[in-house]
């Protein structure tokens, strides 16, 4: 009782970012201990068809692939912990640039697909908690296995054809109409840039690009969010507190509001959390698919071109952009729910 | 069964456990015993198996390049049309069952197998082994499996086996949870309790009583993974780091029919079909055996 509660916070957060950056380095040593089982000989990979034995010396060199194990391993974390993520072997510069000319354009794509999935998401399970019976059950249940069945690289293809190249509804590829407009460039992401900016127009030219691309990565996660979700609204609708608002007089809408989406909040978050992960998977399909210069892009192209220190620096950062969102849901998540609240910090 | 459609709260290892089985389809309520859906499942299953065994040995040569027939629209002749190499669209699926089939089966085998291992090293290893096990196991379940099957994949050179091991070596993580929770339950019952104060070895406990006691929950997640597997056996494909031309595994059949789906659509709809088809099978299989078996628990 004696520490403040901003200092009860901090402390939490504290250990979250500790565990962070514990889970990082298992997944560094994850990806090293890979690096060294898979058959192959990277640094010959890496130095191209037809080198010399002299370049390929060299590219281990330059890999940090010379020297015992112990001595690679800590000469790997240690490049990493300070940025360094090596020279791709295709552009010849540093594997950073190209992952930070990547990183904004993926970002976009999987931060308007959860927005796409929540809106589709919570408003559908919600309706067909309200007329909650056994019937449509067959329905439902081939409806989910149809959604996650479907193959993603396919079905965004299929989408391109049809809406893109026949109906020509949307643009078939790119981020934007090229030549058409002049956003600067503050975050990298075409959308983002055009909305800080101000310039509507833009936004919309950004907008109509990304609404194939984020609709095929969104139905992934619409499946699972939507089965959860309903369930969830289903049991906050039969629990005591909410019957007895309802008694004491509230409104549907209030009832909602300020009694049930706070509850299934929950759920919808660690969902969020747990499905990062495999969006930036689906990324990597769609964004081939749309010819999107993300993180999938870059991933596919360097695994074509056996570009061995762009995959290993892509796999990183992407694992490190999805632990440090599970980190931020975490912490949100304790923030916003008073019984975790109390759990995890006492205040 | 340890996976529960309502995610409990202050639980996020159980709410991960019932999403990712969320994820792969198994679980619904209220369900009417033998829906036309589980007839659809296992029929669809059923021709995939069959096509697969059967096919390629009546198949005619689908690897040969016929040039003067390419891009052939859908005909009796071609029953899906050729593709730019003038190869029967038809009579490739056909033969790609195999491949498709035969590689996902080999990946699911191959990470239970790993899963299996590990759930007994987290199980029966001392404390601190078992905590550092599933530590691991909470990092590779956050991170998306088909960025590291990629990763493998390109380390190893692109092509299907690379996939196959890609696949296994990260594929291992829910199995392995889910058996490592079975695994501590089970050890804990009171018969499993009197066969060691009985003086049963740790190891015939397990081959007799724990693993026995998986298998039910074991059978309904090989059906959906299965599905899921075959989906990535075929985004492994696409991507460039698994089958490479002239397989005729349907993910390389799509890729390869990518530059021309505008002028010959058929060469990139049928095996995507396919491959739909074929995972959707596997889940609705796998939704039916889960069914049945938690009826027959209940009819005890």
């Amino acid at each position: 009782m004696l520490t403040s509660t901003p200092a009860r916070i901090a402390g939490y957060v504290g250990r979250k970012v500790a565990g962070t950056i514990l889970t990082v380095l298992v997944l560094a040593v994850a990806v090293f201990i890979l690096i060294q089982i898979t058959p192959g000989d990277e640094a010959v990979a890496a130095a191209g068809p037809g080198a010399t034995a002299e370049q390929i010396e060299q590219q281990r060199e330059q890999l940090g692939l010379s020297g015992s194990l112990p001595q690679r391993l800590v000469s790997f974390i240690g490049s990493l912990a300070t940025g360094n993520l090596g020279i791709s072997s295709a552009s010849h510069g540093p594997v950073t640039d190209v992952i930070a000319a990547a990183v904004p354009v993926t970002t976009e794509l999987v931060v308007v697909s959860v927005i796409l999935s929540v809106l589709v998401a919570v408003p559908l399970a919600a309706l067909s908690a309200i007329r909650a019976s056994g019937r449509g059950e067959e329905l439902r249940r081939f409806l989910i296995v149809l959604v996650c069945g479907l193959p993603t690289f396919w079905l965004a293809m299929m989408l391109q054809w049809v809406l893109g190249a026949k109906l020509g509804w949307f643009p078939i590829s790119g981020r934007y109409t090229i030549g058409a407009t002049s956003v600067p460039t503050i975050t990298g992401s075409t959308l983002f840039d055009a909305m800080l900016v101000g310039d509507w127009s833009a936004m919309g030219d950004a907008l109509a690009h990304i609404a194939l691309p984020a609709t095929v990565l969104s139905l992934g996660f619409i499946g699972p969010a939507y089965r959860i979700l309903r369930t969830e609204f289903i049991t906050a609708a039969h629990r005591d507190f909410v019957t007895v608002a309802r008694a004491a007089g509230h409104g549907r809408f209030q009832l909602l509001r300020r009694h049930i989406v706070p509850h299934v909040m929950t759920p919808l978050l660690i969902l969020v959390g747990i499905e990062f992960g495999s969006l930036f998977g689906g990324a990597v399909l769609v964004e081939s698919v749309f010819a999107r210069d993300g993180l999938g892009a870059m991933l596919t192209n360097a695994v074509a071109q056996k570009d061995s220190t762009v995959v290993i620096g892509g796999v990183l950062v992407i694992g490190i952009i999805v632990v440090v969102v599970n980190l931020l849901v975490d912490v949100v998540q304790t923030l916003r729910d008073p019984r975790l609240r109390s759990a995890e910090m006492g205040v | 069964m340890t996976a529960t459609a309502t995610p409990q709260r202050r639980a996020p290892r159980a709410a991960g456990a019932a999403f990712a089985a969320a994820r792969r389809g198994w679980r619904t309520r209220h369900r009417t015993a033998g829906s036309v859906l589980d007839v659809v499942g296992f029929a669809i299953v059923g021709v995939v198996v069959l096509t697969a065994l059967v096919g390629p040995l009546i198949a005619p040569d689908v690897y040969a390049s016929h040039i003067q027939n390419a891009r052939l629209a859908p005909s009796a002749a071609h029953l899906m049309g050729t593709d730019d190499q003038g190869r029967d669209v038809f009579w490739r699926i056909v033969v790609g069952s195999r491949t498709t089939l035969s590689a996902a089966v080999i990946t699911v085998i191959l990470y239970s197998v790993i899963g299996v291992l590990i759930a007994t090293v987290a199980v029966l290893a001392p404390r601190w082994i078992g905590d550092m096990v599933m530590r691991v196991v909470d990092v590779m379940q956050a991170f998306p499996s088909l960025i590291f099957a990629l990763l493998i994949a390109a380390l190893m050179g692109p092509s299907l086996q690379s996939s196959i091991v890609a696949l296994a070596a990260t594929g291992w993580v829910v199995t392995a949870r889910l058996l490592a929770g079975i695994m501590r339950e089970t050890l804990t019952e009171p018969y499993v309790e009197a066969a060691r104060t009985l003086g049963v070895s740790t190891w015939a406990l397990l081959l007799r009583h724990v693993f026995p006691n998986a298998l039910p929950t074991l059978w309904v997640k090989w059906a959906g993974d299965l599905g899921i597997t075959i989906l990535l056996i075929g985004s492994m494909s696409f991507i460039g780091a698994g089958a490479q031309p002239p397989s005729a595994e349907w993910g390389a059949m799509v890729i390869a029919a990518k530059g021309y789906v505008t002028s010959a659509w058929w060469g990139a709809l049928f095996p995507g079909l396919a491959i739909a088809c074929t995972s959707m099978g596997f889940a609705l299989v796998g939704d039916a055996i889960h069914h049945r078996l938690s009826h027959r628990v209940k009819g005890h």
